[in-house]
């Protein structure tokens, strides 16, 4: 049986590719069948479909590195360049709604009443629980660091320790981001002040969500003995989008929360 | 370094210190690793059989039941989402 001349990964046939796409139309066309015709069915089939793609590829992905050995440092190298590309063009999607918010905030219209906040609009206290979501993210990131150095160190049970506790900070921001929101006295419908401050800490949100979820799969992995010392590019993707989850929030924090008040 | 062949279950990682494989010091007795022993040498026995089956499927039955509820949800969904948008593309008639 010939053997390949070359490190790169040959992939086995997938069908996850084509079932993500078409996983993608139906929460798509879902998603319109709910707002214009009150109906949820298509939708919650997208999101399902969609869960259970994700759930098998990455599995695949594990089972073709961490069991096959497929991951060489030729296909690490080119993960390497994929997580941070895909960063860089969230960084980009940020980048937007920052846009819009500078673009209304700087020269308030008539409108608003010529004033940043706008007239009738009570913001959040910069200083009360929007302080301590700083802190929370500042220490995860510092936590997710000790992680990857005991990782490195192959102590185990601090690693799992770090890891735990940052996936324990991120759920906490989680939680009280959603607090907030039920209290705030303020709702994505009360203009542009209400359309800018829900929707870039709205998707911002999301993706703390996301990020918590990856540094949970790792915590796993990293509790079955996936990981090695000189091999963990999984945990080090976590924790690059992790450090980058908190950069967006430090720049909410300053420009929204604390200029925007 | 190029792909190591089928038929062999050593790792690429296997010259550096895997988690739970270090030998525990002279004249203790042995403790429990913490949360469980390494099960990945095994799996890996497991993952590089020469049984032809591609990596979605390698372990048979509960990966072929998670695949065809994916197939029937994703390729009955698209079907049931062109017969939605198909009636909602549909004139209102007065």
């Amino acid at each position: 049986m010939a053997h390949q001349a070359h490190s790169y990964h040959m992939v086995d046939p997938s069908p996850w590719p084509i079932l993500g796409a078409a996983a993608a139309l139906l929460t798509a066309s879902g998603l319109t069948m709910w707002f214009h015709s009150n109906s949820p069915r298509l939708l919650i089939m997208g999101l399902i479909s969609t869960i259970l793609v994700m759930f098998q590829w990455w599995r695949d992905i594990v089972r073709e590195s961490t069991f096959q050995g497929h991951h060489t440092p030729t296909v690490q190298k080119g993960l390497r360049y994929g997580m941070a590309l895909f960063i860089t063009s969230e960084a980009f999607f940020f980048l937007g709604f920052f846009w819009a918010f500078f673009h209304s905030s700087l020269a308030p219209t008539p409108e608003l009443g010529g004033q940043w906040p706008p007239v009738g609009i009570k913001p959040l206290d910069p200083m009360d629980v929007p302080l301590l979501n700083t802190a929370i993210l500042l220490a995860s990131g510092v936590t997710v660091t000790w992680a990857h150095h005991s990782i490195t160190e192959a102590s185990r049970k601090q690693a799992i320790h770090a890891l735990l506790l940052t996936v324990l900070l991120g759920f906490y921001f989680t939680a009280l981001q959603a607090m907030e929101y039920y209290e705030a006295p303020f709702s994505i419908a009360d203009g542009v002040y209400g359309s800018t401050f829900f929707v870039a800490t709205g998707f911002h949100g999301l993706h703390v969500i996301i990020g918590s979820t990856f540094l949970l799969v790792c915590l796993l992995r990293l509790i079955k003995y996936h990981f090695t010392p000189s091999h963990h590019f999984g945990f080090e993707a976590a924790a690059w989008y992790w450090h980058f989850v908190d950069v967006v929030w430090l720049f909410l924090y300053i420009s929204i929360y604390w200029w925007g008040s | 370094q190029g792909l190591k062949p089928l038929n062999s279950v050593i790792p690429t990682e296997s010259p550096d210190l895997i988690f739970g494989t270090s030998k525990p010091f002279p004249g203790l007795p042995a403790a429990d690793p913490f949360l469980g022993t390494n099960k990945v040498p095994d799996l890996q026995k497991v993952f590089q059989r020469s049984d032809g089956l591609p990596v979605h499927l390698k372990l048979g039955y509960p990966d072929r039941l998670l695949y065809r509820t994916t197939m029937a949800l994703t390729i009955g969904g698209t079907i049931y989402c062109l017969v939605a948008l198909f009636i909602a593309s549909q004139p209102k008639k007065q």
